[in-house]
């Protein structure tokens, strides 16, 4: 009876092996198809290379063979990688996929590999041993994902852009996700060759891809289960239509595809979403903020009037349009700066610059002791700048807690090594991380939705939550990129509250904001741009008496006879027509 | 000059193809993996219709379009719609369509087995012509002019009408054309449809080429199709079209001058180039990134 099934049990750990080199890189939002190539590269030279059984014994051979297979296929991705790795979603797949084709017909024409015969190898892998190499290559993911690492690939999958925002090398984290994937695929293509005795370059080609990468969705790609699930369920079905008596040769491949298409369809996660998804609470201690960080490395922030961000002549052209022009601006430590001005004023291009989104065409600045322009954003955030965006950019399927603890990245350890020998200081580390995320959601008043997922979330919580993942970076200085847009006045006015108090425990804040009543009661300072220009900078009593501020708003006086000239711009818009009945419900 | 008509006879199929897979990537945004398997399917269909209709092969052309029309849009509602809204969208419309594949390849299966099938004798009349010292064969200019002709047809509905407007209105934004009155399904639909009518044509066109129809012809030709779209721009209808051509080219003078093993290297070795040097593609434009 096993005997029987000997052959298919092996199968599905192979599979789902060769599925788990899909998921190393899918979990990171990466489409490749190149995991065929390494494996087949590994394969061929793992056979080539290793020793021959007969003289050193069938498990050590083997054993040599798979460190060689895994080391060539981890190369083969660094060297794949680093010319590839700026590539993107379906042009990734498409490089990789041609990098397999050409590893495909290269062999096939060469003489060491056998050609187009392929090359016998001695039987050696058992069920036994597939299914041991499939345990490891299994507790390696599960490990991984709630680890400091797992959490900026899943991060750079929700989210490139922000994840690089909250500190995450990304092309880094990128490449060794791939490095990850062709050893593993490296595993597959050497337990491959040691089972079924005889390769050939034509088992490693699109189709072999294609079956790995469906293994893995059907699975589902962010559940570590997932491929072996996946791995399962597509082997089985072919068993099991055999065992049925399905005979005829289209039937069973048609009944597979169906099946297919009916996962893929109904069940959005794979078919990992069945087993339902632990989510870890801290436990509730330590109410206040930024006392206690233990075990977090902390900053060094700049003493009170020091120069947080320095801006000298800062310009950007988009094509012809000047979106920000000659702007000097100075921001000293302590202070709340206020950024305002009409839509299209160039606000928004002009923090991206600041926290090194978007490089300045021309001008310089200096923020926090990095030159922006040719530092990469991550290091910008390293260096103490952490933002919000204008149009929320959450981890959509990471919970609310998670997404702080993303947010927590360069304060926190990594965990992800420790993890796997289950060091108990992995564990502190974690838990710190934890408890640091969950003061961080409770300072913005989300303590309760910790668990909920971020696109589950309302709006307004949303906004607060992308406040939350910036405090957990332990800023120096916080962007805020109208942080009250779409919320009520009295949330708009807890906001106030809020920023406020984060001031006083001596952040620096770049506030940017339409609602100009909200950034008159904040504000120590602001600066108001119009078509890309500073037009005026004061306290919030000179700017809501200047008049050029208030025909930029308002429109010249001529134009215009009705308005009240003086102080109208804050009343105008505290005055929210959106603050309906159902706005005391919130509080 | 023989092998530059040869190079030029194939390359269209190519740029045919390329072109329907291009037109929904470059609109929709997705990648339709079904594309090949309608290709193969409409290569038997045509035979099929030549065979057992006793239709001529210039009335089984326009039928097989049709054809590909209406497998298309079995593949925008079954594999593509259900997906709308999702985050994996992408991931998880390669897979849909993967999926639909399958089940057309196991259906031509089940209809035709898995032997190769040819066209029946004398379908195609065997008139040759002389061009400037070369020979080609009736079937060859009909092939080159079919497909220019569907070409040059696509990029006046593409630029000209309305239909097309809404395409490229899509393309930019399909939020955005939804407010200002475009039937977003409506149009994502037709473009299915127009896609498979082009990749069907290429599929009875290759068919004729070679005289014989395979099952695997589809995957065959998939890879050299991605390879194309990327080389001249993903969305990029001309560049999909000089694609095809530079790649029948190189790949008939590759086999001349290299050897017949190494065509296939051909193919993606350009594409590596082009993704190294210019990923855009020749033709295709930088997008600006969204912060």
């Amino acid at each position: 009876m096993i005997a029987q099934y000997s052959a298919t049990i092996t199968f599905i750990a192979l599979g789902a092996i060769f599925a788990y080199s899909f998921y190393a890189v899918l979990v990171a939002g990466q489409l490749s198809l190149g995991q065929a190539g390494f494996a087949s590269v590994a394969a061929f030279s793992a056979v080539t290379l290793g020793p021959d059984p007969d003289q050193v014994g069938d498990l050590p051979a083997l054993l040599v063979a798979i460190v060689i297979g895994m080391a060539v296929g981890a190369i083969a991705a660094v060297v794949l990688g680093l010319p590839t790795m700026h590539l993107r979603g379906v042009f990734l797949a498409i490089a990789t996929l041609a990098f397999a084709e050409a590893v495909r017909i290269l062999l096939l024409n060469q003489e060491w590999s056998g050609g187009a015969q392929g090359m016998s190898v001695p039987k050696i892998v058992t069920p036994a041993i597939a299914w041991i190499a499939l345990a490891v290559v299994a507790y390696w993911f599960w490990r991984q994902g709630p680890s400091r690492y797992g959490r900026a690939l899943a991060a750079i999958r929700e989210d490139e852009l922000a994840a690089r925002a909250m500190g995450i090398d990304v092309g880094r984290y990128r490449l060794s996700a791939f490095v990850v994937a062709g050893a593993v695929a490296g595993l597959y293509g050497v337990l491959w060759a040691f089972f079924v005795r005889l390769i050939a370059p034509e088992d490693f080609g699109f189709s072999t891809a294609i079956d790995g990468l469906v293994t893995a969705v059907v699975g589902g790609s962010t559940m570590f289960l997932g491929p072996l699930l996946g791995s399962g369920f597509l082997t089985a079905i072919p068993e099991l239509q055999r065992a049925l008596g399905v005979e005829a040769g289209w039937i069973r491949p048609f009944l597979s595809s169906v099946l297919l298409l009916v996962v893929i369809l109904f069940l959005p996660g794979g078919l990992a979403s069945f087993i339902p998804r632990r989510v870890r609470m801290p436990p509730t201690v330590g109410e206040d903020f930024g006392s206690d960080h233990a075990g977090l490395a902390t900053r060094l922030h700049q003493a009170s009037g020091e120069t947080v961000a320095e801006l000298v002549g800062l310009s950007k052209e988009y094509g012809g349009v000047h979106a920000v022009r000659d702007v000097d601006l100075q921001i000293r430590s302590g202070e709340v700066v206020g950024l305002i001005g009409p839509n299209g004023a160039g606000k928004t291009t002009l923090v991206n610059m600041i926290s090194g989104l978007v490089p300045p065409s021309s001008g310089r600045a200096t923020v926090l002791g990095v030159t922006i322009g040719r530092t990469p954003a991550h290091r910008v955030a390293a260096a103490g700048v952490s933002r919000t965006f204008q149009h929320a950019k959450l981890f959509a399927r990471l919970s609310a807690l998670e997404n702080v603890l993303v947010g927590a990245h360069l304060v926190s350890r990594p965990t992800f090594l420790r993890r796997m020998v289950w060091l108990t200081s992995a564990r502190r580390d974690e838990r710190e991380s934890l408890e640091h995320a969950a003061r961080c959601l409770r300072r913005v008043g989300l303590g309760d939705r910790a668990t909920t997922r971020a696109s589950s979330l309302s709006y307004g919580d949303q906004r607060r939550l992308e406040i939350a993942r910036a405090l957990a970076a332990d800023p120096s200085l916080l962007i805020l990129d109208e942080p009250a847009a779409g919320m009520n006045h009295v949330e708009a006015s807890s906001l106030s509250t809020l920023i406020r108090s984060l001031a006083v425990d001596g952040l620096t804040i770049l506030l940017i904001e339409h609602n100009v009543g909200l950034v008159l009661e904040t504000c120590s300072r602001i600066v108001v741009l119009n078509f890309g220009e500073v037009i005026a900078s004061g306290s919030p009593d000179e700017i809501a008496a200047d008049p050029v501020v208030i025909e930029a708003y308002l429109g010249s006086a001529e134009e215009d006879p009705g308005g009240p000239p003086n102080g109208s711009i804050a009343a105008g818009t505290l005055a929210d027509p959106t603050a309906g009945p159902d706005a005391t419900k919130r509080v | 000059m023989q092998q530059l008509l040869n190079g030029l006879f194939i390359g269209s199929i190519y740029a045919l193809f390329a072109i329907g897979f291009t037109l929904v990537f470059g609109i929709l945004d997705r990648l339709n993996l079904a594309h090949p398997a309608v290709f193969a399917a409409s290569a038997f269909v045509g035979i099929e219709l030549v065979e057992r209709a006793g239709l001529s092969i210039w009335l089984a052309i326009p039928l097989v379009l049709v054809f590909g029309g209406i497998v298309g849009l079995v593949v925008e509602r079954v594999a593509f719609r259900p997906l709308k809204g999702r985050p994996d969208a992408h991931f998880a419309g390669l897979i849909s369509s993967i999926a639909l594949a399958g089940m057309v390849i196991a259906l031509l299966q089940w209809r035709y087995g898995p032997d190769t099938r040819r066209f029946p004798a004398g379908s195609f009349p065997d008139t040759r012509l002389q061009i400037a010292g070369a020979q080609v064969t009736v079937v060859q200019v009909v092939i080159l002019v079919v497909s220019i002709g569907l070409m040059v047809g696509l990029t006046l509905l593409v630029t000209r009408s309305r239909l097309g407007r809404g395409m490229r209105a899509i393309a930019e934004n399909p939020n955005a054309a939804r407010v200002l009155g475009v039937d977003v399904d409506r149009v994502t639909a037709t473009t299915f449809a127009i896609s498979s009518a082009l990749g069907a044509v290429a599929g009875v066109l290759f068919a004729m080429n070679v005289n014989s129809a395979q099952l695997g012809m589809g995957t065959a030709i998939e890879l050299k199709g991605l390879a194309v779209i990327i080389v001249g721009g993903m969305g990029s209808l001309p560049g999909a079209l000089v694609g095809g051509l530079v790649l029948g080219l190189a790949e008939v003078f590759a086999v001349q001058y290299i050897g017949s093993s190494w065509r296939d290297l051909i193919a993606f070795g350009l594409l590596f180039a082009i993704l190294l040097l210019r990923p855009q593609g020749l033709f295709g434009a930088r997008k600006v990134r969204q912060v």
